[in-house]
């Protein structure tokens, strides 16, 4: 394990303060932006828990970025509670979508799973837009609330009707989130997921449990997504369908590849990419599909580890070279 | 029951559309062993082309039908050596990622191209119907049955009775051993790549006419294939035919007797639960072995 | 005491009979080999034992468990290890995250204490550590301990994917041809390993096909032919055997 004096966690150190200081100092344009990206960085660290460490490729993340937001809508505004329940409820019914759909998808290998995540997808998509009773069909819901003010120890109240407020909000989820990440993944359970994405048939053979084992990683992952998704119900306050359009679990996927699967810096990295770039390109949403679709086939084509695994290949093949030199004498 | 029969003849006529889809998605994954999750935007693109080329330039409908197939062909040669053949040896989620990719690409430019607003195919036989009976049906929809037994029945014959033909089922069902015979496989990979593509081709200007067309059109056939094909079997088009045809009813039949929006959500249940209970299909040789 | 009794074990794939009415038993403490030429089936039998083939036919009990047609990871957690023809060590690995990784059936922290890191967590990743550095000891491999399992020899690679399945504490080690692919002189380092092996309690059921070295380490063998045991017996019997030697070993001097 990496020491607290090691380059990685100074980059994090790094990345930490820029993240809280930088909004203090610019607009409310680039803040919101800000918050997008600390928002797509939690679909994307999720996605990264089940693909990038487990292995297993799921089209189906906007369905759990849909369903934590409309649960959050749904429960806060037909069941008159208040902004907490309502979240941890909405976090618990992805969990539990993820758990019920990871149970049968689960059992299938390669393609199979592929669409079956894509199907859910795409049925979920196909509910927020047409049942119209439930979700407000094109419509959309409105009526998120923002979190309720947290009474502060030193008096007063921490409020968040603000941009920057959220910002921070969505900001220490993604800090929590990554930290739960970190921990599982380098613990003897993480080992149980890295050894099942790479080579499930011999990690079965070794005692692993792979089908609970990938379907702990596949509700965890729905729960983080969930995450995602009531938050941005909270920050936007009206939802409309294309929250859950399946292309956004494309998009997002496609942020973890350019990023890097299978590293920790990998997903924001990916995120912060394929999001603040077009940005500053002020280039058109409508064509982000296109680039976002072009720049994930040039990477997965030329560098499938991605940008933070490209890095770490090439600063260890300075450190293995002296290794391999060895290498050879019996 | 007049309604049912009418069902039935929509229903058939809708899996037209899926059996055209399904048995290039089969022969693709056969032979690549990639999904090509591209499929239905490919259909979309010809859809398009097919539609300029009808209304923008008077261009004849039936030409427009030859050359839409041959546009995707090219198209499909081109993606094939742009993309799955730099690939063809890295691990099988790289080509699932580069699939996606290209549905991405082909969903956006579509988007910017074409815009969010439907269009109308409409040719000089738009609006005539042919009935017998008390069963009527729209002449376009007779043209996809028609059209799509004529292309069916080609492909039988070149997979059956010509050298290349054979040499794609070859490859399909065994992979080293077509290599051992001296058979090229990347050759075989492009063929199998191309044909896959030119079938999307040929639905895409087939339907075009006898629907709206929307940049988001290939994506609830594309599912519907993938339905048929796990349903029929991997690596079988007999499979996926006769899993088309009958996904095509079973879809019909929920959007008139339960409701039109969700059939398709119910055609995507029946898939998910066929992986559950028999992954091998009706006819399929082997459960995915990477 | 029969640790393994194999009765009627019959396999079909489609219209191939791949492994037909198979009955052996291998008893606590023994070395067991199994010949038999190629296509015998006898991956293919130690698959049905694992339970990565469901059989067609026939039963398996093991240490008094009937596990007849469980699922691989069932098999292991009563104990039963296995190593594959083809090596299978996770390449992108070190090689002690291998062999931490071949502990896992005995992982008692859960998901909360994995976040925590509490105490538990801490003391139980400190024993795998532990134990890894021993068993990569035992079988030789402590000076590359850091190395990616991809970049090691052949033989290395297949005392490496002996020390993972080692560090599960299987009493039942079927070893799949571990030899195949080694060059002669190391062979015998390997032979050594596996007599260690046995001395330590383990039983082993080995698949090979280097006559010398199964005349010399094992009990019992097993000859199968088209699925079935022609012969059975010690190295003796089985080397006298006329059916044996026409089937396999042929009619000159054992290789």
């Amino acid at each position: 394990m990496k020491g607290i004096t090691s380059p990685q966690a100074a980059g994090w150190l790094l990345a930490l303060i820029v993240a809280v200081l930088l909004p203090l100092f610019t607009g409310g344009y680039l803040t919101s932006i800000l918050l997008l990206i600390a928002a797509w960085s939690i679909v994307a660290v999720s996605l990264n828990l089940l693909y990038g460490y487990t292995g297993q490729l799921s089209l189906g993340h906007s369905a759990f970025l849909g369903i934590g937001a409309y649960a959050l809508a749904l429960i806060a505004v037909k069941v008159h509670v208040g902004f907490w329940p309502a979240f941890f409820a909405a976090i618990a019914i992805s969990g539990l979508f993820g758990f019920l759909i990871g149970i049968p998808a689960l059992k299938l290998r390669g393609p199979y799973f592929v669409l079956v995540t894509l199907g859910f997808a795409a049925i979920v998509g196909v509910i927020a837009l047409a049942w119209t009773g439930l979700t407000g069909g094109a419509n959309g819901l409105a009526g998120a609330p923002r979190p309720t003010p947290i009474p502060l120890p030193w008096g007063g109240r921490l409020k968040f009707d603000s941009l920057l407020n959220m910002y921070y909000f969505t900001l220490f989820f993604l800090i929590v989130i990554l930290f739960i990440c970190h921990r599982l993944v380098h613990s003897l359970i993480g080992r149980t997921f890295i050894a099942i994405s790479h080579d499930e048939n011999l990690a079965e053979s070794l005692g692993i449990n792979t089908m609970w084992k990938k379907l702990l990683s596949f509700t965890i992952s729905a729960v983080f997504a969930g995450v995602a998704g009531a938050l941005y119900a909270s920050y936007n306050s009206v939802i409309s369908p294309d929250i859950a359009y399946f292309t956004r679990g494309m998009d997002v996927l496609a942020c973890l590849i350019v990023g890097g699967a299978g590293t920790m810096a990998g997903p924001i990295i990916g995120t912060f990419v394929m999001t603040a770039i077009p940005e500053a390109l002020q280039i058109v949403p409508s064509l982000r599909t296109l680039i976002n679709g072009f720049i994930l086939m040039l990477f997965i084509i030329f560098l499938p580890a991605g940008i933070a695994g490209g890095f770490k290949a090439f600063s260890s093949r300075w450190g293995l070279k002296s290794e391999e030199r060895r290498h050879g004498a019996p | 029951m007049v309604e049912l029969a009418q069902y039935l003849l929509n229903g058939i006529s809708q899996g037209c559309v899926y059996v055209l889809l399904a048995s290039g998605l089969t022969i693709i994954m056969g032979i690549l062993r990639v999904p090509n999750f591209a499929q239905g935007h490919l259909y979309m693109v010809a859809a398009y082309l097919g539609f300029y080329m009808v209304m923008s330039y008077a261009t004849n409908y039936w030409l427009a039908l030859v050359l839409a197939t041959f546009a995707l062909g090219i198209l499909g040669l081109l993606v094939y050596f742009l993309v799955f053949y730099p690939v063809r040896n890295a691990p099988e989620v790289n080509l699932f990622v580069a699939a996606m990719a290209l549905l991405m690409i082909l969903e956006g430019g579509a988007l910017s191209l074409f815009g969010t607003e439907s269009k109308w195919f409409l040719i000089p036989w738009s609006r005539s119907v042919l009935s017998t009976g008390s069963l009527s049906l729209q002449t376009q929809r007779v043209i996809v049955i028609a059209g799509t037994t004529v292309v069916m029945l080609g492909l039988w014959f070149f997979i059956k009775k010509t050298a290349l033909g054979a040499a794609l089922e070859a490859t399909a069902q065994h992979r080293e051993g077509a290599l051992l015979c001296g058979i090229k496989v990347d050759r075989i990979s492009a063929t199998a790549f191309v044909v896959g593509t030119a079938l999307a081709g040929i639905a895409g200007v087939l339907i075009g006419p006898a629907v709206l067309l929307e940049p988001t059109m290939g994506m609830g056939p594309l599912l519907v294939a993938f339905s048929a094909i796990i349903f029929g079997g991997l690596g079988s088009i007999a499979g996926a035919v006769l899993g088309s045809l009958l996904l095509g009813v079973a879809e019909s039949l929920a959007s008139g007797y339960i409701s039109a929006t969700y059939s398709l959500a119910f055609v995507f249940a029946i898939m998910i639960v066929m992986l559950l209970f028999r992954p091998k299909g009706l006819f399929g040789k082997e459960v995915w072995r990477p | 005491m029969a640790l393994l009794e194999v009765s009627g074990l019959t396999k079909a794939f489609g219209g191939l009979t791949a492994v037909d009415r198979l009955s052996f038993s291998v008893d606590q403490g023994q070395v067991v080999s199994m010949i038999g030429p190629n296509g015998a089936g006898k991956s293919t039998v130690f698959n049905l034992l694992t339970g990565a083939y469901r059989p067609s036919a026939g039963r398996i009990v093991y240490d008094g468990n009937d596990i007849t047609g469980c699922k691989p990871h069932r098999s292991a957690r009563l104990g039963m290890g296995r190593t594959f023809q083809s090596t299978t060590v996770f390449r992108t690995e070190t090689v002690v995250e291998n062999v931490i990784i071949g502990q896992s059936l005995h992982l008692k922290t859960g998901v909360w204490g994995a976040i925590a890191r509490t105490n538990k967590a801490r003391r139980e990743e400190e024993k795998v550590r532990e134990k890894a550095r021993s068993i990569l000891d035992f079988v030789g491999l402590t000076n590359v301990a850091t190395r990616l399992a991809g970049s090691l020899t052949e033989e290395a690679q297949k005392r490496l994917s002996i020390a993972t399945v080692l560090a599960a504490d299987p009493k039942l080690l079927l070893l799949d041809e571990p030899t195949g692919g080694v060059n002669l002189e190391e062979i015998g380092g390997l032979i050594e390993l596996i007599k260690k092996i046995r001395q330590s309690g383990v039983t082993v059921c080995l698949i090979e096909h280097k006559m010398r070295m199964v005349m010399s380490m094992s009990d019992r063998i097993v000859v199968l032919n088209y699925g079935t045991n022609i012969a059975e017996g010690t190295p003796a019997e089985v080397a006298n055997n006329k059916q044996v030697i026409e089937a396999y070993l042929g009619a000159r001097r054992v290789a």
